[in-house]
């Protein structure tokens, strides 16, 4: 397959995104509408139902760099949450406790990571973990 | 993993395009990607852009040719069919493309498009209003775009 360059792969995903993605419980726009290497972008995610997280909306910011997507984004969370991937301090998602990170592929994309993050909610071992405040911030 | 050989055509458009330059238009693959392309084309004389040279984008996708190639503009620009993020409304990068046309010949429909702005086909809403409002206005600020980010520095370079 041919290599598809850093921006025309955000570009795509940042169509993809514009349009919706999966059934509305994640998505991700750029943070500045006019920075024309689409470093910063914000990510939603909406907490499972059947979990401690039902009904809560988390924010996060994503930062893809100039080697993006051979290396992964930085991912924080901005909504405060009790994950064991969360650095408690500093709301970062530890890349080595999330798979999609972990195990990062070029072909990889920003929804992945939010679909994978929300599958950690979901996981049995984290679904009950007492969590802070709704509407706390990092 | 092994990158495939580069289709014969995209060889040869390539080597064309280089030895049989375009005037105004400067298009060099990457080195590490040749389906990748650095292009600058230079404003066109008479239009808002004249005196400024704007950098793009060219990326040649695995269906090309079936697929038209993909572009866009990196220097910031005013212009009803270029939006903020550099994307270029143009028909034959979408609904009217066909694989007869090449990488010059789009290359050529957007030095076209620079002379020929088209507010009513916009793709910058605010920009496209503008130009249909008061169209000597929005003309200044192009020239305006042009010289703050677009302006060739001759004589800092000794030209």
């Amino acid at each position: 397959m041919a290599k598809v360059p850093r921006n025309f792969k955000l570009l795509e995903e940042l169509e993809k995104g514009e349009k919706g993605i999966g059934d509305g419980t994640c998505s991700y726009g750029l943070s500045n509408g006019e920075d024309i290497f689409m470093s910063d972008w914000n990510g939603t995610i909406i907490g499972p139902p059947g979990t401690i997280h039902e009904n809560r909306i988390y924010s996060l910011k994503l930062y893809c760099d100039d080697n993006y997507p051979n290396n992964p984004p930085i991912v924080h969370f901005i909504s405060r949450i009790n994950l064991p991937c969360v650095n408690q301090h500093s709301g970062k998602v530890e890349s080595s406790r999330l798979s999609c990170l972990s195990q990062w592929k070029s072909s990889n994309s920003l929804e992945d990571i939010l679909v994978d993050l929300r599958r950690e909610m979901a996981n049995a071992v984290n679904k009950k973990l007492p969590q802070p405040p709704e509407g706390s911030t990092f | 993993m092994a990158t495939p050989p580069l289709p014969k055509r995209i060889i040869k458009e390539t080597e064309r395009l280089i030895a049989d330059a375009v005037p105004g238009i400067n298009a060099k693959p990457h080195e590490e990607n040749l389906r990748y392309f650095d292009v600058d084309i230079t404003g066109p004389e008479q239009s808002p852009f004249e005196g400024g040279v704007f950098k793009l984008e060219l990326f040649l996708p695995e269906e090309y040719p079936m697929s038209p190639p993909k572009v866009r503009f990196l220097t910031k620009i005013y212009h009803p069919n270029i939006d903020k993020l550099g994307r270029i409304c143009l028909d034959i990068l979408k609904d009217k493309w066909s694989p007869a046309l090449q990488i010059r010949t789009v290359l050529l429909s957007i030095q076209a498009l620079l002379s020929a702005p088209n507010p009513d086909d916009p793709l910058a809403n605010d920009v496209a209003q503008h130009w249909k409002d008061n169209e000597q206005e929005a003309i200044a600020k192009a020239r305006e775009w042009t010289q703050t980010y677009a302006e060739r520095k001759m004589s800092k370079i000794g030209i």
